[in-house]
């Protein structure tokens, strides 16, 4: 809120400004007796105290004028009572407000409607605010209208925001774009390279790598600007290629903000074990199932992968362990100071792998 | 050999074309490259025609591929979309009856995924 104004006193005249005798001179001049009684002390408190910029307009008098502006309207506008009382509320508009909001004030008021709209308002001394105003008819107890009421809430910081969120996703999705279109580029280099100099095989493997990892970026990217990722829509995304048929794979894990420097670690480790179940394990036959689970907890946000091969060939361990997948997968944990805990049961490969988000 | 079909590439990006031509021909098809929506009306409209497409969603100058899909669906021409930018296509891009294939993908796979798609030359079976 950014409701101070030079016209008001501030400072050492706080136990003045507690008192806002208008609407108390408001009642005093109101003949028709509408604010008698208890409601009227509600009113004239309320009214007073009450940081909601308030006024009420006649709408029995030619051109609406206002006939009563708390204090809070008061320093929100930087019009003293003066100067509003007797006018029409449009003066707070000027030339950069839109006529649409001001269209639709117009027909409320015409259909004793009540309205909210946003508009762009003017302060006395030619700043602009953001006027979240709220508009409506008011009757007394015999149905008859009395008095539009109008309350005026600076909304400009919430605008703001609301702006600067709407470009932050944009940025994060345009970002996002650009850096798969760049995987994809990096992709196809690795392919034609690899055809040129005859090496095509070692190119699509370093491709399903490049490419696993270009898909665990592809996450919600809501939390992009604040440094973190969603792990559960990464690890989705990362082996998404390999669900390829009902009951291959089943994913079970919430999905939890992780640092963005663990995306690449997981990508790479998740791509490994699938490729060794393509190649030795349960995905080389068809009834063969991965179960894969996680969960990010405790305060220092340790990532916990549970693999779970299952209907598999029982599998020559000693000859996978030898293996170039499983000597990256051990060496990029032992990097980031994590750890991978294989089993080989009759069922298949059952594997632990625990990464600390902040070693990383 | 004959070919099995014409493919269509349209993508603005040379390496990704150049990768996905590569692994059209692996897969016994004719490529046809185009990196903008005129060249690929133009390449749609020349005699012999194509069979099948690979649409890159978003090209180059703002521009995107939905006046290709348009002509395509017009003729009868199946094809798939490639993109890099999953959520962010407008309202007619989404309502495509097309598959989508996320980038980045195998280019092998993207073109294993289009000619699945082609009647003419039976889903690339032989």
């Amino acid at each position: 809120m950014s409701t101070d104004d030079e016209s008001e006193p501030k400072f050492g005249q706080q136990a003045l400004m507690r008192f806002d005798d208008a609407p108390d001179r408001f009642r005093a001049g109101d003949k028709g007796d509408r604010f008698s009684g208890a409601s009227g002390v509600l009113f004239e408190q309320a009214m007073a105290q009450t940081r909601m910029a308030i006024c009420l307009s006649d709408p029995h008098t030619p051109d609406h004028p206002i006939v009563f502006a708390n204090r809070a309207f008061r320093q929100l506008t930087g019009y003293g009572e003066e100067e509003v009382l007797g006018r029409n509320c449009r003066f707070l508009q000027g030339p950069r407000t839109d006529p649409e909001p001001v269209a639709r004030i117009r027909e409320a008021i015409a259909n004793e409607d009540v309205v909210v709209v946003e508009m762009l308002n003017y302060r006395k001394n030619g700043t602009t605010f953001w006027n979240a105003l709220h508009l409506g008819p008011i009757y007394n107890d015999a149905g008859e209208l009395v008095y539009f009421f109008g309350s005026q809430w600076d909304v400009s910081d919430v605008r703001a925001a609301r702006a600067e969120e709407q470009h932050a996703r944009e940025m994060a999705r345009e970002l996002s774009h650009r850096m798969k279109n760049m995987f994809a580029v990096i992709s196809g280099i690795v392919n034609v390279t690899g055809r040129m100099r005859g090496i095509q095989s070692e190119a699509a493997e370093i491709n399903a790598r490049i490419q696993a990892l270009g898909r665990a970026y592809e996450t919600t990217l809501d939390d992009a600007s604040s440094g973190n990722i969603d792990i559960g829509g990464a690890i989705r995304a990362v082996l998404a290629p390999y669900d390829q048929a009902a009951g291959r794979l089943a994913l079970e894990g919430e999905d939890a903000p992780m640092p963005f420097a663990i995306i690449s670690i997981v990508g790479m480790i998740l791509h490994e074990m699938s490729a060794n179940a393509t190649k030795h394990g349960a995905w080389t036959v068809p009834d063969g199932r991965v179960r894969v689970s996680w969960e990010a907890s405790g305060e220092d946000a340790t990532l916990v992968i549970r693999w779970e091969e299952s209907g598999g060939p029982a599998v020559d361990a000693q000859r996978i362990e030898a293996g170039t997948g499983t000597a990256i997968v051990d060496r990029m944990l032992a990097t980031a100071r994590g750890r991978i805990e294989r089993e080989w049961k009759e069922s298949g490969l059952t594997a632990t792998i625990t990464v600390p988000a902040h070693a990383i | 050999m004959a070919a099995i079909c014409t493919i269509l590439l349209l993508e603005d990006e040379p390496i990704i074309l150049m990768d996905l031509e590569f692994a059209a021909e692996d897969h016994g098809c004719d490529p046809v490259s185009a990196s903008s929506c005129s060249g690929a009306l133009d390449r749609i409209a020349t005699p012999g025609g194509i069979d099948v497409a690979v649409l890159d969603v978003s090209l180059g100058g703002g521009e995107n591929c939905l006046p290709v899909a348009e002509e395509l669906g017009r003729l009868g021409i199946p094809y798939v979309l490639h993109s890099a930018d999953l959520d962010r296509h407008d309202e007619r891009i989404a309502k495509l009856d097309a598959e989508l294939i996320a980038k980045p993908a195998n280019a092998a796979d993207v073109i294993a995924a289009a000619i699945a798609r082609c009647e003419r030359c039976n889903g690339g079976r032989t």
